[in-house]
């Protein structure tokens, strides 16, 4: 009999939390609207952003912003496919930039050129412009600039010094594989370990490009690796491999952990990484540059936050409101200064608080002055598989040390069959 | 034959026997300790400082247990949200399990009906097909019925039970059918046999079932990866990856194997307190592991 | 639910039949089957939606390309089928299955058996070896693979240390194409050599006693005996253990999953791996499908072959 009641209780309390978990939640207009934001990032950038979340509930009544961490941009992407189909999305969505125009084709976002010139919008003069033109498809703004980022070159000023090498970055990448050669101990320690995820490959690689004088693809996903400025940089990556003064980072611990661990003298990361480098490194970190060669250009990175456009009238007039307090020159520099993140307007890089904290961390200046070179990630990125085609090749020219000629024609080829099959 | 090289041979035979025993047990001890050793390494180096983690020779003993290493890998991600998700789902899927294959181990068993082995074939059938090719049809379905990132939704799909109707049934048939007429002639329905007479009297049967099924829900990971979403409704395991592959989170190997002890522990109790119970199931039913 | 709540299910028929016109009384049969088909029913409404209904739709999807965000799949023949023929990755993906599938029985079986005659005496503490030896069995593949991924660090791993003994290098486990299988094996022979070894026990203790004391007086040794009557008399369950094995490695993927993420150079993509990113990564749903229907398909050939072939040559 005991049993029985047992079971019964236990029955109860199952059917019970199953139902609680499936009640929708709906929205009323009367009281406060609320609405739920996926964000990315851990660490100092994701604390800071539950931070500003907590800080916008706080300062009024009308929205109330859940914040969800989704794991890493890629997850966003495919979570958010996944919540699209099974009619679950969030409000707010923050999107590594190249992966939004996916969403905004298919009709999934709204836009934001409403709110930006409404009465409630933003002076657009002083945002940097480098900062919002990528978060613009087919002539409307679907996303508007959050935690951006750029790449930058890191290293060991400690390796350097023994090395006999200069206290600065390589300025061109001719003079990055004179550094690498310099710092390379056999079976102890090469000059870089080469970044092999899917967030992270495409990204050093599309700077690589862009320095030859690449310039990957256009707006009309012509793809155009394939010409000699595209196969001569993946024949420079594939050199520093082969020369032995460069490895690809597929070890237990990453490309990061090579570096942090000194078995690799530099490294590349986003800015946004500064923070968990200079803590966690047992060495003094220097930061510079991405190299130049033909020219010095540095594809933009980090993310910008958009609004789905299934959501009613006032879930989204409520979006824009805290989408224009996150990015507000207040928000903007207490966001920054927490992770290290770019400003993103002109009267957030000129506030008090700012300029005190980039004359404290010269290595953050760095970082912020590199903005004069920043442009658009190549459109390809834009397609679904475009990251993992453009990592598949890096994997390709390091680990497979496949031809590099060959390794760029049949990466077009890739692009152009996802571009026909996927976002035509 | 004398005496003396009778008790010889008789010493011989000892000695042997002693000889053969001691490389057994020297056999068994080195297998032991190898297999045990992963065990050990991941509670030896959940309690390391980082440095001692990044030595190479490693150490083996940490010189001060860090005890900071589980708080802070709690604190990296909400482990208690997990843990109360892998709660819910294992229990209430193993319930559910445990209702529905004793129901139809029953009717098999004892209640009539014609072409009744015929429908019990078509259970034994589902063994062969791998649940592996399900998943996306299963995950449209739960689509449409809007299940995505629930309970439910990680739950149901894997409560039909072959082997659990194939193994209660066994135990039942071997039951002596005079229990049930006398329990009939007392007019006892048969969802009053079923729980009062016949589940009572299988309960090791159940037990181990049951045992198996929380291991197994415990541990799976492929179909709450699919069907969850949200942080809110990871279960462990999947909360422990994505905890490894979060950007940024200043996690050490140290943590990482707080966080695989924590997943692991309930796993490892259940085992060691129900072994002899796990095994011999095992070995007398060929469960698939 | 209905059935664990009878009382208010007593009074609602009740009720039910004081309005309703007075029926025919159910003969016992009637009600008897009526009964069985209660009880079979929520086994068998859940295998026809999350069992047999994903095989028939399944089919149908294998031959559509569909991106779940589309309405509706599109028909494109065998267009899929014919994409797998083409499709480098698929027969990596099935080669690496059978490597890791292969690379692991062997070896796993061998230390299985061996370990099982050891524990085949009395001997002290025999179930807490036997308890140690097979605990890797049940462990979360999830927490295991990172413990492993551990373990296997090319710098500062564990396993360095007999390596660096025997004046060898540590390869880069997860990291070089190489060796990725070859890590993945050891940790498979690691969790599943328990198993084996209780399974042998049990067919090492149904061997009659009689048979070896037979033998014996005919003079046979100790290998002899091994030879001509322990192998034959569990060969059922040595081609048992072999074929579980194959369709358990056909659905390998939390290791694959945590340890490797199937790289590099897919290097260490499996079968349920490449499925799952075709499904779930990649959204080509139809293509998945159709990799399902091929896993089916194998699964079953495997499964038809074990009993065919089992009752011809293997030896009771």
């Amino acid at each position: 009999m005991k049993y029985k009641v047992v079971t019964f209780v236990l029955l109860a309390v199952m059917l019970a939390s199953i139902l609680g978990a499936c009640a929708p939640a709906e929205a009323t207009p009367t009281g406060p609207v609320k609405i739920v934001y996926w964000r990315a990032i851990s660490g100092a950038g994701g604390d800071a952003q539950e931070e500003l979340v907590k800080r916008f509930n706080a300062s009024q009544s009308q929205v109330i912003v859940e914040s969800q961490y989704q794991g890493s941009y890629q997850d966003i992407q495919t979570k958010l496919q996944a919540a699209i189909v099974a009619k679950t999305t969030p409000t707010v969505v923050m999107f590594d930039s190249p992966l939004m125009p996916y969403f905004a084709k298919n009709g999934q976002l709204a836009p934001l050129d409403d709110y930006i010139k409404g009465k409630d919008g933003v002076d657009l003069k002083d945002f940097y412009s480098g900062l919002y033109a990528d978060g613009v498809y087919d002539g409307k703004q679907y996303g508007w600039p959050f935690a951006r980022s750029t790449p930058i070159l890191y290293y060991n000023k400690d390796m350097f010094k023994e090395a006999g090498l200069p206290d600065r970055a390589p300025a061109t990448w001719t003079e990055f594989k004179e550094f690498c050669q310099k710092l390379t101990i056999k079976d102890k320690r090469v000059g870089y370990a080469v970044q092999m995820g899917v967030t992270t490959a495409h990204w050093y690689f599309q700077g690589m490009l862009y320095a030859h004088g690449n310039d990957i693809s256009d707006n009309k996903f012509n793809v155009m690796i394939d010409q000699p400025t595209g196969v001569a940089a993946a024949k420079y990556l594939q050199d520093l491999i082969l020369a032995g003064i460069a490895v690809p980072g597929t070890g237990a611990d990453g490309a990061q952990g090579e570096f942090i661990n000194q078995r690799a003298g530099m490294h590349f990361g986003s800015t946004g990484s500064l923070g968990t480098i200079v803590k966690t490194a047992k060495f003094n970190v220097g930061v510079g540059f991405i190299p130049g060669e033909a020219r010095r250009q540095v594809p933009i990175g980090g993310s910008v936050l958009s609004v789905m456009a299934n959501a009613s009238k006032f879930e989204k007039d409520a979006a824009w409101k805290f989408i224009k307090f996150m990015t507000s020159p207040e928000s903007n520099v207490y966001f920054v200064k927490q992770s290290g993140y770019m400003p993103l307007s002109k009267s957030a890089a000129e506030n008090k608080d700012m300029v005190a904290f980039m004359a404290a961390n010269p290595n953050f200046k760095v970082a912020v002055d590199q903005l004069q070179y920043v442009r658009p990630q190549a459109s390809v990125m834009a397609l679904p598989q475009g990251m993992e085609i453009f990592r598949q090749a890096v994997e390709k020219l390091t680990v497979g040390k496949l031809d590099p000629a060959t390794v760029m024609k049949d990466t077009k080829a890739a692009l152009e069959k996802e571009y026909n099959e996927n976002f035509k | 034959m004398s005496q003396t090289t009778l008790l010889q041979s008789h010493t011989a035979v000892v000695i042997k026997r002693a000889i053969g025993s001691a490389l057994s047990h020297l056999a068994l001890i080195g297998a032991s300790l190898l297999v045990g050793l992963p065990f050990f390494w991941m509670i030896a180096t959940s309690f390391k400082s980082d440095v001692e983690v990044g030595i190479f020779p490693p150490v083996w003993f940490p010189q001060q247990l860090m005890l900071s290493n589980y708080v802070e890998v709690w604190n990296a991600a909400p482990f208690n949200l997990f843990f109360i998700n892998s709660i819910i789902t294992t229990f209430s899927g193993l319930i559910l399990e445990v209702i529905v294959g004793a129901l139809s181990a029953y009717a098999f068993a004892r209640i009539d009906f014609p072409h009744r082995d015929a429908l019990f074939m078509v259970v034994l059938a589902t063994m062969m097909i791998p649940g592996e090719m399900a998943l996306v049809p299963n995950f449209i379905t739960l689509k449409q019925l809007n299940w995505i990132n629930t309970y439910q939704g990680i739950v149901i799909p894997y409560v039909s039970s072959a082997f659990g109707c194939f193994l209660l049934r066994q135990a039942l048939l071997g039951l002596s059918p005079d229990y049930f007429d006398a329990a009939k002639i007392d007019g006892a329905g048969h969802l009053r046999i079923l729980v009062s007479i016949a589940l009572p009297m299988v309960r090791p049967v159940v037990a181990t079932f049951a045992l198996f099924l929380f291991i197994g829900k415990w541990n799976a990971y492929l179909w709450p990866l699919i069907v969850t979403n949200t942080w809110n409704m990871r279960t462990l395991p999947i909360g422990l990856v994505m905890v490894r592959d979060a950007e940024g989170a200043l996690l050490g190997w140290q943590h990482l194997m707080a966080a695989s002890l924590m997943v692991l522990l309930p796993v490892l109790i259940v085992f060691f307190i129900a072994q002899k119970q796990l095994i011999e199931g095992i070995a007398r039913g060929g469960i698939k592991g | 639910m209905a059935v664990t709540a009878p009382p208010p299910m007593q009074s609602a028929a009740k009720n039910a039949s004081s309005i309703l016109p007075p029926r025919k009384k159910l003969t016992h049969f009637q009600r008897e089957r009526l009964t069985f088909l209660a009880f079979i029913a929520p086994n068998f409404l859940l295998f026809a939606i999350f069992t047999f209904w994903p095989l028939l739709y399944n089919f149908f999807l294998s031959f559509n390309r569909w991106n779940l965000l589309a309405p509706k799949p599109t028909w494109i023949w065998v267009d899929n089928y014919i994409d797998m023929i083409s499709d480098p990755i698929f027969w990596k993906a099935l080669g690496n299955t059978f490597y890791l599938a292969g690379g692991t029985i062997f070896i796993r079986l061998a230390l299985a058996l061996g370990l099982a005659l050891v524990l085949n005496q009395k001997l002290a503490m025999r179930s807490v070896y036997r308890a140690i030896i097979f605990s890797p069995t049940f462990t979360t593949g999830a927490a295991i693979a990172i413990v492993w991924s551990w373990i296997l660090h090319e710098d500062i791993g564990l396993l360095r240390l007999p390596l660096n003994a025997i004046g060898l290098i540590s390869p880069n486990w997860l990291g070089d194409p190489n060796w990725t299988i070859p890590a993945l094996i050891i940790v498979s022979i690691w969790k599943g050599m328990g198993y084996d070894m209780v399974i042998f026990l049990a067919g090492l203790q149904g061997v009659p006693v009689e048979l070896y004391e037979a033998a014996r007086v005919d003079g046979a040794g100790r290998w002899a005996l091994f030879r001509h009557i322990t192998l034959p008399m569990i060969s059922p369950i040595t081609f048992f253990l072999v074929v579980t094995s194959i369709i358990s490695a056909l659905q390998v993927f939390d290791l694959v999953a945590v340890m490797t993420g199937g790289g590099p150079m897919n290097s260490s993509k499996v079968y349920v791996f490449y499925l799952y990113e075709n499904a779930f990564r990649y959204y080509r749903i139809g293509y998945a499908a159709a990799l399902s229907m091929v896993l089916f398909v194998i699964t079953l050939a495997i499964t038809i072959f074990q009993t065919r072939l089992s009752k011809r040559w293997v030896h009771y």
